[in-house]
């Protein structure tokens, strides 16, 4: 009796087992709620602000539900502003958090058929998204003529475009004036050689030049890869996923010069693995480090923590001079789901964003840059390079847009290698073997 | 027949968790298994049977490999660790001191957050540059240089597996202590006053009655262990490459990540037969063992 009771709970334990996965993909079905909407001027607005907006017939109440990875914090301004202008529509926000999180709760959404009237679609679900027939063709939409035409390849497929976007970014290299001149470096560097050498040259005197956690295709990856391979041809990845070109072609150049430049020389060290952004910002905003590859979302942080830091950020030098390049990409898109009940109103939304208004109220809200028509943005000055030479220049790179398929698995791959090439597992020609297998792999699953 | 209906009526509580079974564990089961024949990607409903396609995928992937190997010594390890501190740790709890409940309440506490939360605050201890607190520590006591905790292969590995130990001997510790006092008192008076010193009572009293505990102990370590998720995601994210890679977070990536659903399935059936073989052969050893020493 012992035993076979023994012997059952075993199976019950074995099975909860097979579950482990699917469990955490289920429990993303219903956690955003929390982030329920909680603006409080919400009731008060009815009685007193519509008499200018709406004609006679008050529209009847409708509610629109929407899911992003921007918290409500940050989409507040904006839906504020709509409703006071459309103060029949109010809203259901769901958060789920930026990458994963969000992915997989929309898709878990998306397959139960409880998706919300507007959702974002980013880089690493733009494919499953649009070829599922989930997000509606926004195309013909008068309002999508304010979309930059550079913003439109990433939320497209086949020349129709089916979200929105009013924002870009780009990242790159932050470095500390006052550390470089302690260096005694006093340009910056034009060729990738210069900018080894001025990482050396910050090593001599005790400075540890950069903190780089590799736990991603890393911005410094990326802006390489533009400005050694972009440069010279810009249809590569296109090549690429026809299989007219292969990754050892393209990247084991770019991987050997970041291993002979950055690895052998010891300036990046696979300790930094371990670390985590937060103390790589930290580090570079105390002074302990001078340069660290990070975008928009960081400045704010290095100010609070050390408003005397004197720093800008800057573009990778490709290995001929001239070839500078920021790693970047549109921002994500909203996109209306093709299923809702409320297409009238969620486009209506989708068209206030577009306003300078809504441009405005979505700038103040995010922190983010905005890349649209007629509309000009006002950049932190130590981002600027960034802004003027990078996005507005059209020279930024990112390889989960810009490859065609399997990014997630590809990406993952990537990172494992540069990993394995920091801890001397694996040499650069193994790596780019190693991804050129992967997508042999994914296109026939 | 009327022992039959009376059975019957006791049966009948059992209905309504045998529903929420059912609904949650045994049909998704049911559901992988049958996923884990087709090419599913998570997203799209039309979907093909592609036979065996993805079991034979299982064995050429990098990562499962891997992680298979460090979960299984990730799982090993722990267990081993836990059950040498824990018994010890029990023996020490159940005696009588001054701050013993506060103490069975320190002991305990660790296994009371979730794992995630555990490992992010570990994260700061074990972090690799110099400013790390366990390395600011080794510095000015020891005068040791930073050393990569959380970076290097082999100390990740050991890392993940110590902040697992600290986080969970406690807890079995508390285990081996209910059994500990179940031994009635009589037979180390008895031992006693036979001459045995308290080595020997340990060894022939103590032991051997622990024996039942072990068994359940070593059970919920192995399979807990083969399950681990949280704690080497939160400390490492797998890497560095994909040396700390545990086969679920194989399977989320596969699945969740990748958009291989199918593969996905496939890899859990796969990892279920392998928990449960390993389970049931545990409790077969264990078994027999306890009967030997009885």
């Amino acid at each position: 009796m012992k035993k076979t009771s023994l012997l059952l709970l075993i199976t019950i334990l074995c099975l909860s087992v097979v579950l482990a996965a699917c469990g955490k993909n289920s429990n993303t079905g219903n956690t955003g709620n929390t982030g329920n909407t909680g603006n409080t001027g919400n009731t008060g607005n009815e009685g007193t602000t519509n008499n200018a907006t709406k004609g006679k017939n008050t529209p009847k109440p409708v509610k629109l539900s929407i899911l992003a990875w921007n918290n409500e914090k940050e989409m507040k301004p904006v839906i504020d502003g709509f409703k006071e202008k459309y103060p029949h529509i109010s809203f259901d926000f769901q958060f789920a958090p930026p990458v994963k999180d969000y992915i997989a709760k929309l898709q878990t959404m998306l397959l139960s058929n409880t998706a919300p009237d507007i959702f974002i679609i980013a880089a690493e679900n733009r494919n499953e998204i649009i070829d599922g027939g989930y997000a509606l063709d926004l195309t013909d939409e008068p309002f999508m003529s304010v979309m930059l035409d550079s913003n439109k390849p990433m939320l497209s497929k086949a020349g129709r475009t089916y979200a929105f976007t009013q924002s870009g970014w780009a990242g790159g290299l932050f470095y500390n004036k006052q550390l470089f001149q302690k260096a005694g470096i006093t340009q910056l560097p034009e060729t990738w050689d210069e900018f080894i050498q001025d990482c050396l040259k910050l090593k001599e005197v005790g400075i540890i030049p950069l903190y780089d956690r590799m736990h991603d295709i890393t911005i410094i990856h990326s802006a390489m890869f533009g400005s050694n391979v972009l440069s010279k041809d810009p249809t590569f990845d296109e090549k690429l996923f026809k299989g007219e070109a292969t990754f050892a072609e393209g990247w084991t150049e770019v991987l050997t010069m970041w291993k002979e430049g950055l690895i052998d020389n010891k300036i990046l060290t696979p300790d930094m693995i371990g670390l985590t952004g937060d103390q790589v910002m930290n580090e570079f905003s105390l002074g302990n480090v001078a340069m660290f590859p990070g975008g928009p979302w960081n400045i704010a942080t290095i100010e609070k923590t050390n408003p005397d830091i004197e720093f800008e950020i800057m573009a990778i030098p490709g290995k001929e001079p001239g070839n500078k390049y920021y790693n970047g990409a549109p921002g994500v898109g909203f996109a209306v789901n093709s299923k809702t009940k409320n297409k009238e109103e969620a486009l209506l939304f989708l068209e206030y964003m577009t306003t300078q208004e809504g441009l405005k109220q979505f700038e103040e809200g995010t922190g983010g840059i905005i890349t649209a028509h007629g509309y000009e943005s006002k950049v932190h000055p130590a981002y600027a390079p960034a802004y003027n030479d990078g996005l507005m220049a059209g020279k930024i790179y990112l390889p989960m847009v810009s490859w065609d398929r399997h990014q997630e698995a590809l990406r993952n791959q990537f990172l494992v290698s540069i990993q394995d090439i920091a801890v001397n597992k694996i040499t650069p020609e193994q790596a780019t073997a190693s991804l050129d297998k992967k997508l042999k792999e994914m296109e026939n699953k | 027949m009327v022992k039959f209906v009376r059975q019957l009526q006791f049966q009948l509580f059992l209905l309504p968790i045998l529903a929420i079974y059912s609904l949650f564990t045994i049909y998704p089961l049911i559901k992988s298994f049958f996923l884990s024949f087709t090419n599913f990607d998570g997203y799209t409903e039309a979907y093909d049977f592609i036979g065996l396609k993805n079991y034979v995928r299982i064995f050429s992937d990098d990562a499962i490999t891997s992680a298979i190997s460090y979960t299984l010594f990730f799982t090993f390890g722990k267990a081993l660790l836990v059950t040498l501190l824990a018994i010890p740790l029990a023996m020490i709890l159940d005696q009588k001191f001054l701050t013993r409940n506060i103490h069975r309440a320190i002991f305990f506490f660790p296994s009371i957050p979730s794992g995630l939360l555990l490992a992010y605050i570990w994260g700061f201890i074990l972090a690799p540059i110099g400013s790390g607190v366990l390395n600011t520590v080794l510095r000015e006591l020891f005068n040791i240089g930073p050393q990569p905790w959380l970076s290097a292969p082999l100390l990740a590995k050991l890392s993940t597996i110590v902040v697992a130990t600290w986080a969970i001997t406690g807890w079995h510790a508390v285990l081996y202590l209910a059994f500990l006092q179940s031994i009635p008192k009589d037979y180390y008076e008895a031992a006693s006053i036979d001459g045995a010193n308290r080595l020997q009572q340990i060894r022939f009293i103590t032991f051997p009655l622990l024996a039942p505990a072990m068994t359940v102990s070593v059970m919920l370590l192995l399979t807990g262990g083969l399950k681990v998720f949280e704690i080497p995601f939160a400390l490492t994210k797998g890497g560095p490459g994909y040396e700390t890679y545990s086969i679920t977070q194989v399977i989320v990536l596969r699945g969740i990540s990748e958009t291989q659903y199918g593969l996905a399935s496939a890899m859990s059936i796969v990892f279920f037969l392998i928990v449960l073989a390993i389970a049931i052969f545990q409790v077969t050893v264990m078994q027999r063992r306890e009967q030997g020493i009885q």
